[in-house]
């Protein structure tokens, strides 16, 4: 028996604080990149950018991640989540130790409350899974969707233990191979493994969902999950053994895999029954271009041409940003729509229903601010690229200050959403 | 279906899917509608398992027969099978989204 979506959903005190955190997390790494816009032109093993980059990857797309899973795992798995009270201290955790760990790396401090906040993220990490596992165990429901968030819940795991791991390098040295190739593997197993993988499993649910498409080859998914994963395993083993011909093949055999999931997604964007595409999914539409951008800036830097060896580090840098920022936080953004709005909408008018004409969740967040979140976001994104491309500092504090207006608008209409008041005209 | 039960069919044109726009009889989503005595009972699916606007159709629907059936008792089945596919548009509900 299937259940309507807001029949098993945890209480709103769990799920929106992920968003109204999230969101907080998001501005402050605009604002940095708008003060020190410098850390985006020089190699990406510095202080700063490892600052933010994981200000904006634990701060705000892990966190929200959280939050939306929370709501988003009865419905995929059909039972209630095993524990609210984990799903707080993994908030506590994840928020304290995300802070104290950029602290930490700001300043290149790494003493003890580096390791306290790696404790912390763990710790985070762990309760989370074991809230989403135990929830796994008590669902008889097999499908795709639940193997992708199980499967990128243990890369989860596993990009936080490199990173414990990496941290205790630092201090103690005792990793054989260099740390800079450890960094890579943490942040790819941590972007693909992780981020991918659940936005693979979430989205192959949702996206559908929201443009009303049937019919859709399912086998895509399954091709993608294996490609993805077997990549991954040999490229972690790849890295460990320093064997570089299997990394770049392991490369190839992942985006074989995204690629699929793509065709999943165009075959899902193409059948769609609801033509008009509404605010979010049109930030989605952009995220998803911007992804395969990023696909194609990754096979150039595996292609070891000299003219592409010349500006590695641009190259690099590129690469991150319009993966974290041009897609997953973009999409993020996009998708914060299609499900902030309806939490809210459940928690204020679920009781009232039939009482009288209520407004529907698009209602709780202003349209035109939302438009103008997405030119700004838009206009910020291409300047910025334009900057790191040529390295000019003064391009990149401009595109970063609308990025910086744009998240401005955006955390606006997460406040008003959840700041939402009922409001029943009469029956 | 008898005479009855068709009024009330009609009727379900008044309920619109909100995400959609377009009213849930057009979509299909009304399986069957059935009166006996002082019950009627209606069938109804949604796009998708986990269509977050489904309990505001579900209700609107209630609410819409209960108003013009005051004297009857009126019972809702979300039902998943069959599965709801495009082909359970009528040509009405074709044009309005477009796939005419």
């Amino acid at each position: 028996m299937q259940h309507l979506a807001g029949q098993n959903a945890p209480s709103p005190f769990v799920v929106v604080p992920h968003f109204a955190i999230g969101a907080a997390f998001w501005l402050v790494v605009s604002l940095l990149i708008v003060l020190f816009p410098d850390s985006l032109s020089q190699h990406f093993f510095n202080p700063k950018l490892l600052a933010m980059t994981h200000l904006l990857v634990l701060g705000f797309i892990t966190m929200v991640i959280f939050g939306a899973l929370y709501q988003l795992i009865p419905v995929i798995m059909e039972e209630k989540l095993h524990s609210e009270k984990l799903a707080i201290s993994s908030l506590f955790t994840l928020t304290s130790g995300t802070i104290f760990l950029a602290y930490s790396f700001w300043n290149s401090s790494f003493n003890n409350l580096l390791f306290f906040s790696a404790f912390l993220l763990l710790l985070s990490v762990i309760l989370f899974a074991v809230n989403v596992f135990k929830t796994g165990l008590k669902s008889v429901k097999k499908n795709t969707e639940k193997k992708f968030i199980v499967t990128s819940l243990l890369w989860l795991l596993f990009t936080v233990l490199i990173g414990v791991l990496m941290t205790l390098n630092l201090v103690f040295p005792f990793l054989k191979i260099s740390h800079l190739e450890v960094l890579k593997l943490h942040a790819h197993v941590g972007i693909i493994g992780w981020i991918l993988q659940l936005i693979i499993g979430v989205g192959s649910k949702l996206l559908p969902m929201f443009m009303v498409s049937h019919n859709l080859n399912e086998k895509k998914l399954k091709i993608a999950y294996y490609l993805i994963n077997i990549g991954l395993i040999v490229g972690t083993i790849s890295v460990f053994l320093e064997i570089g011909f299997f990394v770049n093949l392991s490369v190839i055999v992942v985006i074989i895999g995204v690629l699929s999931f793509l065709s999943f997604i165009y075959e899902a964007f193409s059948k769609r029954i609801k033509k008009k595409l509404d605010i979010g999914m049109k930030q989605t539409l952009i995220a998803f271009l911007t992804f395969v951008i990023s696909l194609f800036l990754v096979l150039l830097i595996i292609s070891k041409i000299s003219i592409f060896e010349s500006i590695s580090i641009q190259l690099n840098i590129s690469y991150i940003v319009f993966l974290l920022v041009g897609f997953i936080s973009s999409l993020i953004m996009g998708q914060t729509y299609k499900t902030l709005p309806f939490i809210i909408w459940l928690k204020v008018y679920r009781n009232k229903l039939g009482k009288g004409k209520i407004p529907l969740p698009i209602e709780l967040y202003s349209r035109n601010i939302a438009t103008a979140q997405l030119l700004m976001f838009i206009l910020g994104f291409f300047i910025l690229m334009i900057g790191i491309v040529i390295t000019e500092n003064g391009c990149i504090r401009l595109g970063a200050s609308f990025l910086l207006l744009s998240i401005l608008l955006y955390n606006y209409n997460i406040y008003k959403i959840i700041l939402h008041k009922s409001t029943i005209y009469g029956k | 279906m008898n005479s009855e039960e068709a009024t009330v069919f009609e009727l379900l044109k008044g309920v619109i899917d909100p995400e959609l726009m377009v009213n849930i009889i057009d979509l299909g989503l009304i399986y069957d509608v059935k009166i006996i005595k002082s019950k009627i009972d209606i069938d109804l699916t949604l796009t998708s398992a986990g269509c977050p606007m489904g309990e505001m159709i579900i209700e609107d629907v209630k609410q819409l027969v209960e108003s013009n059936y005051p004297s009857f008792e009126v019972n809702v089945n979300l039902v998943w099978s069959p599965v709801w596919t495009l082909a359970c548009l009528t040509e009405n509900g074709k044009t309005a989204l477009g796939q005419g």
